[in-house]
């Protein structure tokens, strides 16, 4: 019989917008770590992952400042987590082309060796909620649950770098599905539930990047969702924080909180509204303390 | 798809005549070699990959035209069109073609050979300016609000120095140049 000796470990890697524009994300994801045992270190001296943004001008400076961080982590071993989905895309798409192609992989260790520093492909790139999913499991989960929801309808929005490609990220819709039923609410199907959140286009085209967080916000609420939950910064930023700018340019109110799934989590697990840090949520998130049961 | 107000014309096939002096015979070759670009050739234009982009109804050239004109060899027409830069980068198409081409990593290709040439949108290349001296693409400005959360107040771990000392060997400085 196996016995689990320690405490599941992992390196964290904050990236840039999380502790920038969600502190609330980074505490609320700590704390639902803290309530399962899992402990997560912070991984010193890294760098931004520079997001598709970078990838799209400079592939090689893309990889290099990656494969840096996975090599950062190769030095303990154990797995990264994120809680964004442009950081995960890039640490994963890193790795899933260095661990498929020596060449580069041999160009870029020679790059990473003048920092003392090898990519190995040891410590595997993972989104947190997946290291949720798999290594605590939805029945552990469960049993910590003190507070379910009453079944109130949440809109999954999981973003493209999240799910896709496939056979990169390794990350089934069910994943995150399960885990939002798992807090009792339920898991409300919309149209575009696949579609992008705009965020990429953003500094290229801001009407068409709006565009497209209007066609998702009104694609999750004429299927009647509730709420919307997100897992990722940029999409938090297009959905939530873009409702505002929605009723300037068109005068439209959707009036859709949007948590990220460690605050939902978080609160079903007990935790008041302060410590997932409810009140920084830029569309008034309050009214899913109504749905806890006591 | 992501509706527009105004109905820009046509051309849903490419209705203008291709100048065959202007075609780069190496393009495709040059596409294969990068990444993910192995599997271009296989396309067999069903424009499946157009059927699943959110946005192409506003694009002039299609992704399905794209990849054509990348396997003609319309070189300077891809690198210098909007739609390379306008891509969401969300997988919808290179997920469902069913030849296996990475569209999505393709056109990521095509922006790469584009900003070697200097094509590349000002605020994208704002954005490189910003790695190459600031280290990062989101700068602290309201620390109370990390604190309040019982967070230290700067990003805890964070290297600007290491991305700054990288980017300075690769693309981003020669675009950004000595600006910096």
């Amino acid at each position: 019989m196996v016995v689990k000796s320690k405490l599941p470990t992992y390196n964290l890697y904050i990236g840039c917008s999380v502790p920038v524009n969600y502190p609330n994300y980074e505490a609320a994801m700590l704390k639902v770590a803290q309530a399962f045992d899992m402990e997560l270190i912070y991984l010193e001296d890294v760098a931004c992952c520079g997001s598709p943004n970078l990838r799209a001008f400079d592939y090689m400076g893309w990889m290099t400042v990656n494969a840096r961080t996975l090599a950062i982590a190769d030095k303990n071993g154990y797995d990264i987590v994120t809680p964004c989905n442009g950081c995960f895309a890039s640490l994963k798409d890193v790795y899933h082309h260095l661990k498929h192609d020596d060449e580069t992989r041999t160009k870029i260790n020679k790059t990473l060796k003048k920092e003392g520093l090898e990519f190995k492909g040891t410590a595997k790139p993972r989104h947190f909620v997946e290291a949720l999913y798999h290594d605590i499991g939805i029945d552990e989960i469960k049993k910590k649950i003190t507070k379910p929801l009453d079944g109130v309808g949440i809109a999954i929005h999981y973003g493209c770098h999240l799910l896709r490609p496939a056979d990169v990220t390794e990350f089934k819709p069910e994943y995150l599905q399960e885990l939002v039923e798992a807090t009792g609410a339920s898991v409300v199907e919309y149209p575009l539930w696949k579609q992008c959140c705009g965020a990429t286009v953003l500094p290229v085209d801001e009407d068409l990047a709006i565009r497209l967080a209007r066609d998702k916000l009104k694609s999750m609420k004429e299927a009647g969702a509730v709420f919307a939950t997100v897992v990722c910064p940029a999409c938090g930023n297009q959905l939530d924080l873009q409702q505002l700018g929605l009723k300037e340019s068109y005068g439209e109110i959707y009036n859709l909180p949007v948590l990220v799934y460690p605050q939902i989590l978080g609160l079903a697990l007990g935790m008041d509204d302060e410590e997932v840090g409810l009140g920084m949520n830029r569309v008034p998130a309050n009214p899913i303390l109504d749905h806890l049961s006591d | 798809m992501t509706e527009t107000d105004e109905t820009t014309g046509p051309p849903v096939t490419l209705i203008d005549a291709i100048d065959m002096s202007k075609l780069d015979p190496k393009f495709r070759e040059k596409i294969k070699s990068m990444p993910n670009g192995e599997a271009l050739a296989a396309c067999f234009a069903c424009s499946t990959c157009t059927a699943a982009c959110p946005t192409a109804n506003m694009w002039k050239f299609k992704p399905h035209q794209l990849i054509r004109m990348i396997l003609l060899g319309m070189r300077e027409e891809v690198l210098s069109s909007n739609e390379i830069w306008l891509c969401l980068t969300c997988y919808e198409c290179q997920e469902r073609c069913p030849q296996k081409v990475r569209v999505t990593d393709i056109f990521f290709d095509c922006k790469n050979l584009a900003a070697e040439e200097g094509n590349i949108p000002a605020n994208v290349l704002a954005l490189a300016k910003e790695l190459l001296t600031k280290g990062q693409l989101y700068t602290v400005t309201a620390d109370w609000e990390r604190e309040d959360m019982g967070l230290e107040p700067e990003v805890p771990g964070l290297s600007v120095e290491a991305i700054k000392r990288i980017l300075k060997d690769t693309r981003t400085k020669k675009l950004v140049g000595g600006e910096e």
